[in-house]
């Protein structure tokens, strides 16, 4: 297993831009019938999802999550050494949307600029992504923004998939901090890799001939990745706190990937922690893939002002199947409250810097 | 473990009437048999007998009975 501690490295803020589009999960009982919509939200926890409008993309959101931190900050756009974007819904097949929004966030030149393209596990793989940067680089300020609009290419009649995703960007700051660290630990279990999959749009299945729409829609698994979670995920999660000694007890919040909450209910009972120490997002907010991890710690910790520290363990896992886990600590304030936007890029990007002036 | 109490178990998970689950039922004519019921069921496996259970052996089962013979 992949792990480690990367020193001097802090998160200096967090924030969440969600769509101001609310989706009530009843509205599908004329859809999938009343019964089966109720059990499917007793079972999944999911009653209400922000989803994004039709021109809104993940660079909006993360867009406008990254200008609100930036001024909260205080951070220049000049002073940016990287912007690194973790998405499964890109603007465009290339080029890289990071690069889109180093321009439209007005950075530097000389800042570096990529995508990954993870899911579930994206918040802890770009936590480690940017800590490595700034830990072993010279490189001081990094800006990760992770964000879906997993909504986009779902089959409105496919029951196990059109009623769970939610819409969210974030951004989350990190900075060299002399004295702070993060643990962290990382797997992929490839072999699972047709659990869940759009298999069409790409490379593999160029031909628009002969594939079948469908192809082109999300596929799930929900057995597999459930099975998944409750047996690869607890295991590496437990032998990465033994590793590193931190005490199950002292840990102030879980904040795990919001798959589904029968998952997370069986994860929690599994690695023996109380449910008051994992915050739960997914009633309102739906699963919001790779945002789930830091648009939690929004909606729990946006509105607090306290400079106490709490030590957190994150831990994503889902969509690879790739997974990991980090431990660290954060101030309380650094989150800010809950962004709720109808924003979308319209195309002119000379407006939007204009305004970042 | 007795018969009557594993199809008790087996009631509750799909939310059946206790006392009316037939083992020799195909599970392919109960509508209570669909994907979250295969979700409840390895859930059920792993924290009642310790046990993980493939979703290729879930989709061998044919009948109550063969999900029965398993809870040990």
């Amino acid at each position: 297993m992949a792990t480690g501690i990367l020193k001097n490295v802090e998160i200096k803020g967090i924030a969440c831009a969600v769509p101001d589009h609310i989706v009530n999960n009843e509205e599908y009982f004329n859809v999938f019938g009343e019964e089966s919509v109720r059990k499917f939200i007793n079972m999944t926890g999911v009653k209400t999802r922000h989803v994004a409008y039709d021109e809104q993309c993940t660079s909006d959101l993360c867009y406008v999550a990254a200008k609100s931190l930036m001024k909260k900050l205080n951070w220049e756009p000049s002073s940016i050494d990287a912007l690194i974007l973790i998405t499964q819904t890109p603007d465009y097949a290339i080029p890289a949307t990071a690069c889109v929004l180093q321009y439209r966030l007005g950075l530097s030149e000389d800042c570096i600029a990529f995508d990954i393209n993870l899911g579930c596990s994206a918040y802890v793989y770009g936590l480690w992504q940017a800590a490595t940067m700034i830990s072993t680089q010279n490189i001081n300020r990094v800006l990760l923004l992770v964000g879906d609009t997993s909504n986009f290419g779902i089959n409105q009649n496919d029951s196990s998939t059109a009623m769970i995703f939610g819409d969210g960007g974030t951004a989350t700051a990190l900075e060299r901090t002399e004295g702070k660290e993060i643990k962290y630990f990382l797997k992929t279990k490839g072999s699972g890799y047709k659990s869940i999959i759009v298999p069409a749009g790409h490379a593999r299945s160029r031909s628009q001939i002969n594939t079948d729409p469908s192809e082109y829609e999300l596929y799930m698994n929900g057995a597999d990745v459930f099975s998944f979670t409750i047996t690869d995920v607890p295991k590496a999660l437990n032998s990465f706190m033994e590793e590193f000694s931190i005490d199950k007890n002292e840990v102030d919040m879980y904040v795990f990937h919001q798959a589904n909450l029968f998952i997370l209910k069986h994860l929690v009972r599994k690695l023996g922690i109380p449910m008051e120490k994992v915050p739960i997002s997914i009633d309102r907010y739906g699963n919001t893939s790779g945002e789930s991890i830091p648009l939690t710690l929004v909606d729990v910790l946006g509105n607090e002002q306290s400079d106490d520290t709490l030590k957190l363990i994150l831990c994503g896992f889902g969509v690879g199947l790739s997974y990991g886990g980090i431990y660290l600590e954060m101030k309380k304030s650094a989150c800010i409250p809950m962004i709720y936007t109808n924003y979308y890029f319209k195309g002119d990007v000379s407006e939007e810097r204009n305004e970042n002036q | 473990m007795t018969v009557k109490e594993k199809l008790n178990i087996l009631e509750e998970l799909l939310s059946i009437e206790k006392d009316t689950l037939d083992e020799n039922r195909l599970l392919e004519d109960m509508e209570e048999w669909d994907s979250m019921a295969v979700i409840s069921l390895i859930a059920m496996f792993d924290s009642v007998f310790g046990k993980e259970i493939k979703t290729e052996e879930i989709k061998q089962f044919r009948t109550v009975k063969d999900i029965i013979d398993k809870m040990e």
